[in-house]
């Protein structure tokens, strides 16, 4: 199968004044079309910098993305994005939130409706159309998402810790909603979390970084079949030792931040926050 | 209702010194007929003109000016203190310097209602560009959102609450500065007009320009500023 993404060498440096911060270390990984991969790691490491990475949102200090053979700068046309605080416009419309990618592209308004109402349809929001996002509830606000980063139909989906400002019951009801979209759409997806079980239960494959510089500190394939038993004496080995790795980096974090300087990782915070590079 | 009665009482009676408060019933009788009269009715337009027109070019300046103090940091750092040197003079002291460069006209008015409307509108979109989450200038990017429609259908509606609110603030205050204005200098508007009516003694006349304007002033505000608010009400 021929590689769909591929991560060559990426690192970054955020620097701010005289202060260089070293957030990813010369990461590379690739991956398949339609596969599903779930990248781990410490807080804090720089896993969600690489997933904007990847989106074009920020650039890479050394290093680069390619799709499909092709270097990536910027925004490509073809990923699409879920994120963490759903990202979506408070004063559009359920529906107008969704046709936002595809108003951006210049569809007519009729051709981007009718994409429109049958992605809210697919995530379960058909007849909230004209509603406001306050007056939806996390979850609900999460499908919209969702829906407009499909309705784009892109070839890779990015998801930023989607499933976590939802409560607990309703990600797993989206999480296997998910999991049913990749599976009958065939796209290729990326989700960094922090939440194990579920990087595990999506994943065909999981990234786990190390702390900061994130390095890939390993990669486990996921041979399970789905829907996946959580209960699954592989799934809790796994489980298991990928929180072992993940404790492992957590205590040489520490150890490495009462050596150095502890504001510096506040600084490091700040910038991620403020995106500058 | 009560206080508009209190108001005949007292006139009625006599109870104030001189001839200083017409009877509320004559006022209303003089208002009637000065709403017909297109003289009165132009003085009127005059004065809202130039408030306007002082509305517009304080908005055209402080919306771009205040959006990059919003989002540019550098820029907020070296200009807003400016802006709040500035806005902490009383508006109104720059007022003899306006009549001796351009005269005192409708020029000088409409610069001093736009001096004043400014920092109401500055401050407002200024704390509104700064509290667009980061995330969705992160949606607008990953969409492909150019820099004109980033800023027209994701900054502009972003802010909007802001902005509608810093509108109304520079709406009302600009109404003070107009009359203060055509008071001070006489300009022909309807402040002038009420000046005039009332230093010749004819009070009814004055109190029933007054009416007008209160009128005016009541009925923009909730038609334009209150359609607007619950435009942004619907969603925000």
């Amino acid at each position: 199968m021929k590689k769909h993404l591929e991560l060559d060498s990426v690192t970054k440096y955020y620097s701010e004044q005289q202060k260089q911060l070293h957030a990813l270390h010369e990461i590379s990984f690739d991956i398949d079309h339609g596969e599903f991969v779930t990248i781990v790691g410490p807080s804090g490491c720089g896993k969600s910098t690489l997933l904007k990475i990847i989106a074009g949102l920020d650039s890479p200090t050394s290093g680069e993305v390619r799709v499909r053979g092709n270097p990536v700068h910027g925004p490509h046309s073809k990923i699409s994005m879920v994120f963490q605080s759903f990202g979506l416009f408070p004063w559009r419309t359920v529906l107008e939130n969704v046709e936002y990618g595809l108003e951006m592209r210049n569809v007519p308004k009729d051709e981007r409706r009718g994409v429109a109402r049958r992605h809210l349809e697919m995530v379960g929001l058909g007849g909230y159309e004209h509603m406001y996002p306050k007056q939806l509830s996390g979850g609900m606000k999460q499908r919209v998402g969702i829906a407009r980063a499909l309705a784009i139909d892109p070839e890779i989906v990015l998801m930023d810790e989607a499933f976590s400002a939802i409560d607990e019951v309703t990600a797993e009801v989206l999480r296997e909603e998910v999991a049913s979209i990749h599976k009958d759409t065939g796209k290729t997806f990326v989700l960094v979390t922090h939440n194990l079980p579920e990087a595990i239960e999506l994943a065909d494959k999981v990234v786990v970084l190390s702390s900061r510089p994130a390095k890939v500190k390993r990669i486990f394939p996921v041979d399970l079949n789905r829907p996946r038993d959580r209960a699954h004496e592989v799934f809790i080995h796994m489980h298991r030792d990928i929180l072992h790795l993940l404790k492992e980096e957590l205590e040489n974090s520490l150890l490495r931040h009462k050596l150095k300087d502890v504001k510096e990782l506040h600084d490091l915070h700040d910038m991620e926050e403020h995106g500058k590079s | 209702m009560f206080g508009f009665a209190a108001w005949e009482v007292v006139a009625r009676l006599r109870l104030l010194p001189g001839s200083s408060l017409p009877a509320f019933s004559s006022v209303l009788e003089v208002f009637f007929v000065s709403v017909q009269q297109p003289a009165f009715l132009f003085r009127i337009a005059h004065s809202f003109v130039n408030l306007l027109c002082g509305l517009v070019l304080a908005f055209s300046i402080a919306l771009p000016t205040a959006f990059i103090a919003g989002s540019k940091n550098p820029f907020d750092v070296t200009m807003t203190p400016l802006v709040m040197i500035f806005g902490a003079l009383p508006d109104l002291s720059f007022l003899p310097l306006l009549v001796l460069w351009f005269g005192a006209g409708d020029t000088a008015c409409v610069i001093m209602a736009s001096v004043a409307a400014f920092f109401p509108i500055y401050f407002t979109v200024r704390e509104g560009t700064k509290s667009i989450p980061r995330e969705l200038y992160d949606v607008t990017t990953v969409f492909k959102s150019n820099r004109l429609s980033t800023f027209t259908k994701m900054v502009l509606p972003a802010i909007s609450p802001h902005l509608f609110s810093g509108l109304r603030l520079a709406y009302d205050f600009d109404w003070e500065i107009i009359i203060a204005i055509e008071i001070a200098t006489r300009v022909a508007g309807i402040g002038n007009f009420i000046e005039g009516k009332v230093s010749s003694g004819s009070l009814a006349q004055g109190f029933a320009a007054i009416f007008a304007i209160a009128l005016l002033a009541v009925a923009v505000d909730k038609t334009f500023f209150g359609t607007l608010e619950s435009w942004s009400k619907k969603w925000s």
